[in-house]
């Protein structure tokens, strides 16, 4: 009879979804400096760090979705119609800024909540009710803003996306730390994340064992909302201003991170850990391609093809484990 | 009751496509930008006056909700079967967006691509729009006198897609070049014209290299907004920058001494003369034979908006100069290019 088959420490270590992306990461991390000593300046590493911070609320906001296999494409329009709404409120109304916060996070879930409701009462494709709330909350945004940003940002929301909490360590590093350790406790302590992964690599069998497919889908994309609406007010505090078009370029950040970082688009895996170091890696593509001159032209082919090639890794690590394992099972 | 349902239904079809055809007679213009770009605001004010000043049936500004031409074909598409009669359109593709306005031609429409140009041979009257290689030029100019006449430039520009962009490369090169050799354009970063790649990619490229660079020129709104900001963030005066349009943070920065001057453009007085021009040739005047077209990359039937250098001591008093572009231009087209009965 066969034996379970037992991984070393050298194999568990690299049977980690984050590992490919974290060596990647490393190895660019190193190779730049090398050519570029100033990539470490401490200016550069506050604004790497605000990038990753930003980008990494954005990739949450999708893996969530990503881990119940289906897809939000309204991630953008929700983070910009709450940045609008949150700079707006504040502009117009005078509101104070924690009041405004709540609105605009309070924004965000309801926007999550209305389009999970939908997706979970009809049961059509995520792929439809998210592509028509992306278009009915750009929609609503144009409406509101007709293209033109909101200046009235408070010094306090300014500083904040400026200043340092450690070092070059922007102050941007904490609502990122808090989204991640938030989402990393719901899908590996509560009760609510079991069942998105459960409903996400299985929905028959989900479903079987009790799980209801309608609260989970609903839960994850309020979540979903929820941490749109966070990088929304993080780009507002970031970029000093409410800009109507933030948000209209998160998509392929959103879905190439968690990728990156071993997450299965049809469901059930994910990885907050492997995530983060996929955000890193387009964050430190984008900056060396500034770096190094690549011609402009030439820039968004460099970057898909960078990207494809550290999903390639992983991939081929993925394929090196289960050979593993599969000789293993047959000793 | 079916054959009454049908013939209700026939005349509500036949209500929705004669719509264009059987306008009011009264010019409708709508204005249509690419996608969502706070360049364009200006429209809606202009598009307001103009129907106020000139008793238009309408002048309004209609967005697509994204930079899609798709988007803007059905945008413009619907925009037509609401019965507007003149488009002012700036074109999401310059050979793309040809057969939408070919369309509205067709359907006795009058179209003019407005801050950008179609590619000839297309349907539109004519072209209307910044010379975008000449403000590049004459920004880098006052840029190289800014510096010294030395040094070294880095270059942030806009959209790929924009045909402008090439232009405005080539034309900062070109006042480069003739200095011979003093100046160098060190490094062009484009396909930055929104806030977040914009603002990552200029602060990363500062933060490698704002010691060797001693000026930066922008031709594209976002990118000197952020450029502005992250100059103000660095508190380097010694880079000498010289951005475009007259966005608040950098007509601030300008006034605070971080910025050097900007090339304004005139997107007011597109809506405004345009509109105006658009409700002229409905009520019979022509386009003169003869009238002084420029020539560029894309059409030669193109007429210049008008730019002008604004420094420290004219931003504050910007509104003023693009009034002032605006009433020329408007003189212009009636002595120059329209022949009225």
């Amino acid at each position: 009879m066969a034996q379970p088959f037992a991984l070393g420490p050298t194999a568990r270590l690299f049977d980690n979804d984050w590992i490919g992306p974290c060596i990647v990461s490393l190895i660019a991390i190193l190779a730049i400096s090398w050519f570029q000593p100033a990539f470490l300046s401490s200016f550069n590493i506050f604004v790497l760090s605000s990038a990753i911070a930003v980008n990494m609320v954005i990739a949450l906001g999708q893996l969530v979705i990503i881990g119940i296999g289906q897809m939000n494409l309204a991630l953008g329009s929700i983070g910009g119609l709450v940045a609008i709404s949150f700079v707006g409120v504040m502009e117009k109304f005078g509101i104070p800024v924690p009041i405004a916060l709540a609105f605009a996070l309070g924004i965000g879930v309801l926007m999550g909540m209305a389009s999970g409701y939908i997706i979970a009462r009809t049961m059509i494709s995520a792929f439809i009710i998210t592509l028509a709330g992306l278009q009915i909350f750009k929609g609503i945004n144009l409406g509101i803003t007709q293209a033109q940003p909101f200046y009235g940002v408070p010094d306090g929301v300014k500083a904040f996306g400026q200043a340092s909490v450690l070092g070059p360590l922007p102050w941007l590093l904490v609502p990122m730390l808090l989204a991640s350790a938030g989402v990393w406790y719901m899908f590996n302590r509560l009760r609510i994340g079991r069942h998105i992964l459960a409903l996400g690599a299985n929905p028959h069998a989900a479903e079987l064992s009790g799980i209801d497919p309608k609260v989970t889908i609903i839960w994850a994309h309020a979540v979903s909302g929820l941490l749109a609406a966070t990088a929304g007010v993080m780009l507002v505090a970031k970029l000093q201003i409410g800009q109507p078009t933030i948000g209209d370029d998160w998509l392929i950040t959103s879905f190439a991170a968690p990728v990156i970082g071993g997450a299965v688009l049809s469901g059930g895996r994910v990885s907050v850990g492997g995530t983060f170091f996929g955000v890193v890696i387009i964050a430190v593509i984008t900056q060396a391609l500034v770096i190094f001159n690549i011609d402009p032209f030439a820039v968004q082919i460099v970057l898909g093809a960078l990207i494809l090639w550290a999903v390639g890794i992983n991939r081929l690590r993925e394929v090196r484990i289960a050979k593993l394992q599969s000789m293993g099972a047959k000793t | 009751m079916k054959t009454i349902i049908k013939a209700a239904a026939g005349l509500l079809m036949g209500a929705v496509f004669a719509a264009p055809v059987f306008a009011d007679v009264k010019t409708k213009v709508a204005l249509v930008p690419g996608g969502p770009h706070p360049y364009f605001a200006a429209w809606e004010k202009a598009g307001a006056d103009a129907m106020k000043d000139f008793q238009l049936g309408a002048a309004d500004y209609k967005v697509p909700a994204k930079w899609e031409l798709a988007q803007q074909s059905q945008l413009l598409e619907s925009l037509l079967t609401q019965g507007y009669n003149s488009f002012l359109i700036f074109p999401g593709d310059a050979v793309g967006t040809t057969s939408v306005a070919q369309e509205l031609v067709d359907n006795g429409a009058n179209v003019i691509a407005t801050a950008g140009c179609l590619k000839d041979p297309s349907p539109a009257l004519f072209c209307l729009g910044t010379d975008t290689g000449n403000s590049a030029y004459l920004g880098a100019k006052e840029l190289i006198r800014a510096m010294g006449g030395k040094g070294r430039i880095a270059h942030f520009t806009g959209f790929l897609v924009d045909p402008n962009t090439q232009l405005r490369i080539d034309a900062v090169q070109k006042a480069a070049d003739e200095t011979n050799g003093a100046v160098k354009v060190v490094q062009v970063i484009a396909d930055i014209d929104a806030p977040q790649p914009a603002e990552e990619k200029i602060n990363a490229y500062l933060a490698a290299n704002a010691n060797n660079i001693d000026g930066i020129i922008t031709t594209a709104w976002v990118p000197a907004v952020v450029a502005a900001n992250s100059l103000r963030k660095i508190g380097d005066k010694r880079i000498k920058m010289v951005g475009i349009d007259h966005d608040e943070v950098v007509i601030k920065a300008i006034d605070d001494g971080f910025v050097d001057g900007t090339m304004l453009q005139n997107p007011y007085g597109q809506g405004y003369v345009g509109s105006y021009v658009l409700d002229k040739i409905r009520s019979g005047c022509k386009l003169k034979a003869d009238a002084p077209w420029k020539s560029n990359a894309l059409t030669t039937k193109f007429v210049d908006s008008g730019t002008v250098f604004a420094d420290a001591k004219a931003a504050p008093t910007y509104v003023n100069a693009m009034v002032g572009i605006t009433k020329d231009l408007k003189d212009k087209f009636d002595k120059d290019f329209l022949a009225c009965p």
